[in-house]
C-alpha cells in the first residue's frame, strides 16, 4: 500500500460529502475513498472492509444508530474516527467523538484539525523492503502454511505472525496469498517446485 | 452531470465513452444518429426508466435514483445482470487472455514473471466464473420464482415457505477475494514486472484491468441498492399475501 491515507465519509448530505473531499484534496498525501449514506445496509462491515484509515462520520445521518454504529467502528482500533459536528449539535452528540470536524469552521482551522488528527505524512520511502522475519514469513505463507503452522514453526505467537502479515501486505500492496504467491516467485523468496509441492 | 431521456445518445456518448459497453448490452449498435435517448428506446423497444436509471448510476457512481426503483420489472434488471456476465466472461475476459499471452510471447530470455501473471489472472477468472455461476443457479432464479409467483391470483406455499427460508436478505454477497485479487494484479504490474522498453502491452492491461474494476464495482452497487432492496419489497408483499 503506498502512503496515502485514505478516508471515508458517512452522511446523507451530498454537500457535506463534497464539501469533506475537496477538503481532503488540500492535504497531501489524504484522500476520501468512498461516502456511504447512513442508512446503507451493512454500513460497519462495508467501511471497515475498506480498511479506511479515517472515518468521518456526520452523525445527523445516522440518528438513532450513532451509539451501535460508533461501537461497532471502534472494535478496529488502528482506525481514526471523527465526527462532523456543528456549534449547535447537542452536547450528548458531540462527546462522543474524540476528534471533531467542526462544520462552521473556516477552511485554514479545518485543515489543521483534520491535520492533527490524520499526523503528519511522512513518505514510507524507505521501510518498503521487507525484512528478514518478514521475508521468512511470507515464503511460509505461501508455501500454504497457517498461521498458526506459521507461528509454531518460528516460535511466535499467532498474533505476531499476524500482525507481520498485515505489515507485509502493507508493504507490497498485495492481499491475497495468490498474490504475494506471484511476488515471492518473482523475487525468489520460493520457487517453482516448492509451490508445486504446497498443499 | 445527470443524463436525460431527451438528451441525443450521441452527445451522451461522447461525453462518456464509458458508456459504450453499457448501451451494447441493451442491443444498441453505434450509428444512431442524432436520436434522443428516448427514441433509440422507443426504436429498440428498451424500458427507457431502466435504461436511464442503469446508464445514470455508470456514468455517475453517486447517482441513485429511488424513484425509479419501482418503475420497472424486476426481470429487466435480471436479464441486464445476466448480460453484463456474459459481458465480462465471453468479451473481457478474452479480451484481456490476449493481452497477458501477447506479453509472455513478447518476452524473449525471461518468460517467467509472465507465465506467473498468466496463472494468476486465470486463477482469478475460475474465481469470478464460480461467484458468476452461483449468482445465476440460485440467487436469480429464487427472485424470478418469486416476482411471477406475485403475479398470480394466490401465492404458492411453497413460495412462501421459500422466502422464509431463503430470503435475499441471507444472500450476503460472500467476499470472496475477488476484488483484492484483481487490486493485486494491478499493483503487481506497476510495481513487480520487471522493466522493459516497450510498455504497450503493460499499459494496455492496465488500462482494461482498471475498466473491468469500474465495470464490476458498478454491477456490485447495482445489486446492492437495486436488485436486493427490490426483492425486499416483493418478499414483504408474499409474506403479507
Amino acid at each position: 500500500m503506498s502512503s496515502t491515507k485514505k478516508i471515508i465519509v458517512i452522511t446523507n448530505s451530498f454537500l457535506l460529502a463534497a464539501g469533506v473531499e475537496s477538503l481532503a484534496l488540500e492535504i497531501r498525501g489524504l484522500l476520501v475513498d468512498e461516502v456511504f449514506s447512513g442508512s446503507e445496509k451493512k454500513l460497519c462491515e462495508k467501511v471497515l472492509l475498506k480498511k479506511p484509515d479515517l472515518i468521518i462520520i456526520d452523525p445527523v445521518s445516522l440518528g438513532e444508530h450513532l451509539i451501535p454504529t460508533l461501537r461497532t467502528l471502534r472494535e478496529e482500533p488502528e482506525t481514526l474516527i471523527a465526527g462532523l459536528v456543528s456549534e449547535s449539535m447537542k452536547e450528548n452528540v458531540k462527546s462522543k467523538f474524540s476528534h471533531q470536524l467542526v462544520k462552521d469552521a473556516p477552511k485554514y482551522q479545518l485543515i489543521e484539525e483534520l491535520q492533527s488528527i490524520i499526523g503528519k505524512y511522512i513518505p514510507e520511502e524507505n521501510s518498503k523492503t521487507l525484512s528478514k522475519r518478514e521475508v521468512e514469513i511470507l515464503k511460509n505463507v505461501v508455501l500454504g502454511l497457517s498461521n498458526k503452522d506459521v507461528a509454531d514453526k518460528l516460535f511466535l505467537s499467532v498474533h505476531t505472525v499476524m500482525t507481520h502479515r498485515k505489515k507485509i501486505a502493507r508493504k507490497l500492496g498485495i492481499k491475497t496469498v495468490s498474490g504475494l504467491t506471484v511476488y515471492a516467485l518473482m523475487n525468489k523468496i520460493v520457487d517453482m517446485r516448492e509451490v508445486e509441492r504446497r498443499t | 452531470m445527470i443524463l436525460e431521456k431527451e438528451m441525443k445518445l450521441s452527445e451522451v456518448i461522447l461525453h462518456d465513452y464509458n458508456l459504450v459497453p453499457i448501451i451494447n448490452r441493451f442491443g444498441i449498435q453505434l450509428g444512431f444518429g442524432d436520436s434522443t435517448i428516448e427514441s433509440v428506446c422507443k426504436n429498440k423497444d428498451i424500458d427507457l426508466d431502466f435504461f436511464m436509471t442503469i446508464l445514470n448510476s455508470f456514468h455517475d457512481p453517486q447517482y441513485m435514483d429511488k424513484e425509479y426503483l419501482r418503475s420497472f420489472p424486476v426481470e429487466l434488471l435480471i436479464n441486464y445482470l445476466k448480460e453484463t456476465h456474459k459481458y465480462y466472461l465471453s468479451d473481457k475476459i478474452p479480451e484481456i487472455e490476449v493481452i497477458i499471452d501477447d506479453m509472455v510471447v513478447e518476452a524473449r530470455d525471461d518468460k517467467g514473471p509472465y507465465q506467473l501473471l498468466q496463472k494468476f489472472f486465470k486463477d482469478y477468472v475460475y474465481e469470478l466464473k464460480k461467484h458468476i455461476d452461483r449468482e445465476e443457479a440460485l440467487v436469480y432464479p429464487y427472485v424470478i420464482k418469486l416476482s411471477s409467483s406475485l403475479k398470480t391470483a394466490s401465492i404458492p406455499d411453497s413460495v412462501i415457505s421459500m422466502v422464509k427460508e431463503y430470503s435475499i436478505t441471507l444472500y450476503e454477497k460472500e467476499h470472496d477475494d475477488v476484488e483484492e485479487k484483481l487490486n493485486d494484479l494491478k499493483n503487481i504490474i506497476i510495481k513487480y514486472l520487471p522493466t522493459v522498453k516497450d510498455q504497450k502491452n503493460r499499459f494496455l492491461l492496465l488500462k482494461e484491468l482498471s475498466a473491468l474494476e469500474n465495470d464490476l464495482a458498478d454491477h456490485a452497487r447495482i445489486e446492492d441498492l437495486i436488485l436486493i432492496p427490490k426483492v425486499e419489497i416483493l418478499e414483504k408483499k408474499a409474506l403479507l399475501g
